[in-house]
């Protein structure tokens, strides 16, 4: 019960912070973009082509739900990832540097527990910000070109290939890849969070976060590394796009998200260690 | 109430406190002092759990802060020099928050507080507006709201006005009066110390220095300003009661002496007195005279 009174507390702060709101803002703007660029006739004709070459008809993919799943595909790793990076980096960091932590270890409160309620907080945001861009898109998306129409999924480096027809099919689909994407960024917050318990200023526990994440991900894309490109971060975090497959791998996709619950279990034990052996000066 | 014993800290092989003991009674207004890196805020981080000694324990009404530091901070209050607050949510959600590490939030107790610091009018407003004097308000509001037993002060009255300075200090003695709150005082402002409280310490380069009541300190050897028509003729009779001539016009007398007695002998002697007064001893003489190295460690 305390437990949730302090984590309401902690998101009662992170969403009172006009930072947290950035995000929301930016990928509001980006799915406007994304929108507009589906309405060029050139850019519908290459949809046509991508749909027609696989014997698909254009008009039913051309749906509210394929722009929605194209949104997240493209968007959440390379946008999304700088928010949640900013956030949970900030968690910790921010507010040593502000000098709020001390005014909150005058409480009776453990250094365990002030980190559960922390990353509780950064877990639900990372999650409920992945839904949010979802919903928004989708919404978007409706008022665009209307509700109706299946789902087209196509993602080449994972040998993903999918058409679901109804719409009810489709939609339960993308809803279970937005919960699939939500999983996989809480190990992108997982990283940033770590750093931030560190004695590390706010923007380098971001600027590490997403450093590590963009030379996982270049790495992860050459050549010589396909061998051991299970090795790789993002290549466990794109797991979800499995959730989108005719038949459902769950054999892959249980083995690649046990991986990632256990590092971020890993990283939360890293950054409680740092934090707990760590003195605040007043 | 509170015993810090045999505090030993080092913070990349410089020494920040060295074998620091003291101890608070119940009730009582303790002062600490000391120039900047002495050591002050480094006892007050390792009383509070922040800091963790490499020797020594704090205790807090008989419990470890270093073994049960949630245990041990249940009922203590803690106010910062500028203390830091969300400054984008108002007061009031800042103390729901505060309050929420100290097991749960009383919307009544809270109100009652709010009302008794005067802030009632602008706690719904966003900390980033409030001036000094109305920070300093919500963090006393904060530390009194799990109803402490034991009040941490760190320099509670830096930047603050001359009427803000005396409101706080009216404040704390008050509380004291009314629920026998013990209090530690951390304070550069040794006027301020030396009104509100019964004992200091004094610590230099990490080391207690000094310890004794503050009445103690006023009291001390009496000495005593005075002018005489012939001063060669008074000298010989302070001497000759075991006196010391500190200058011109400033002696010391023993304790056992009355001054009553002297004045009569140098009026029986002739000599003529023109202005004879106590000289108390402040908390600021003390302090220079330890801090200089005139003063002897206890």
């Amino acid at each position: 019960m305390i437990f949730l009174q302090q984590l309401r507390g902690e998101l009662r702060k992170l969403f009172a912070r006009p930072r947290t709101w950035m995000g929301y803002g930016a990928f509001l703007i980006m799915e406007v973009v994304i929108l507009m660029v589906y309405k060029l006739e050139r850019s519908q004709q290459h949809m046509r082509g991508l749909v027609e070459r696989n014997g698909l008809e254009f008009g039913t993919y051309y749906s509210s739900l394929t722009i929605t799943f194209t949104i997240m595909l493209l968007s959440m790793f390379l946008l999304g990832s700088i928010y949640f990076a900013l956030v949970a980096g900030d968690i910790v960091a921010k507010e040593n540097e502000d000098g709020n932590l001390r005014m909150v270890f005058a409480r009776p409160i453990t250094r365990l527990r002030l980190l559960l309620v922390k990353y509780t907080a950064i877990c639900l945001y990372t999650f409920s910000f992945v839904f949010f861009v979802g919903v928004s898109g989708y919404a978007m998306a409706v008022w665009a070109v209307g509700w109706e129409g299946g789902l087209f999924v196509m993602e080449p480096k994972m040998k993903v290939f999918a058409a679901y027809p109804r719409w009810s099919e489709g939609a339960a689909r993308l809803a279970l890849s937005a919960a699939g994407i939500g999983i996989s960024m809480i190990t992108l917050s997982s990283i940033a969070f770590m750093f931030s318990c560190f004695r590390i200023k706010p923007a380098a526990a971001a600027i590490i976060t997403l450093t590590i994440l963009f030379v996982d991900m270049i790495l992860q894309n050459f050549p010589f590394f396909k061998p051991y490109e299970s090795w790789f971060v993002t290549w466990r975090m794109s797991a979800w796009v499995y959730l989108m497959e005719q038949q459902i791998s769950w054999p892959k996709i249980v083995e690649s998200y046990s991986v990632l619950v256990g590092l971020n279990v890993s990283l939360f034990t890293i950054g409680w260690l740092a934090f707990q052996t760590r003195d605040f000066k007043t | 109430m509170l015993e810090v014993r045999n505090l030993t800290k080092a913070f990349g092989g410089k020494s920040a406190l060295r074998d620091v003991s003291f101890k608070l009674e119940k009730g009582e207004i303790y002062g600490l002092l000391g120039h900047n890196g002495a050591g002050k805020s480094t006892s007050l981080g390792i009383i509070l759990g922040m800091v963790e000694p490499d020797v020594g324990e704090v205790e807090i009404g008989g419990i470890s802060v270093q073994r049960n530091r949630g245990q041990a901070l249940r009922k203590v209050g803690a106010i910062f020099e500028a203390p830091a607050f969300y400054d984008y949510m108002s007061g009031w959600e800042n103390l729901r928050i505060l309050m929420g590490y100290s097991g749960g939030f009383d919307a009544r107790a809270a109100r009652e507080v709010v009302e008794r610091v005067g802030l009632t009018k602008r706690i719904s407003s966003k900390v980033r507006t409030y001036s000094h004097g109305m920070r300093q308000r919500l963090a006393l509001a904060q530390a009194l709201l799990p109803e402490p037993e034991l009040l941490l002060l760190d320099e509670p009255t830096d930047g603050l006005d001359p009427e803000g300075i005396k409101w706080f200090r009216d404040f704390i003695l008050q509380l004291r009066e009314e629920r026998g709150m013990t209090v530690l005082f951390n304070s550069h402002l040794l006027a301020e110390v030396e009104l509100m409280c019964d004992r200091v310490a004094i610590l230099r380069e990490g080391q207690r220095v000094f310890e004794g009541s503050v009445n103690r300190i006023r009291d001390g050897v009496p000495t005593y300003q005075v002018s005489l028509e012939t001063w060669e003729k008074g000298a010989e009779i302070v001497r000759s009661l075991g006196g010391e001539i500190i200058a011109q016009d400033k002696i010391a007398l023993p304790a056992e002496i009355d001054p009553a007695q002297f004045v009569e002998r140098l009026v029986h002697a002739g000599v003529k007195v023109r202005e004879f007064a106590r000289v108390r001893r402040s908390l600021e003489d003390v302090y220079m005279e330890i801090l200089d190295g005139k003063g002897s460690p206890n």
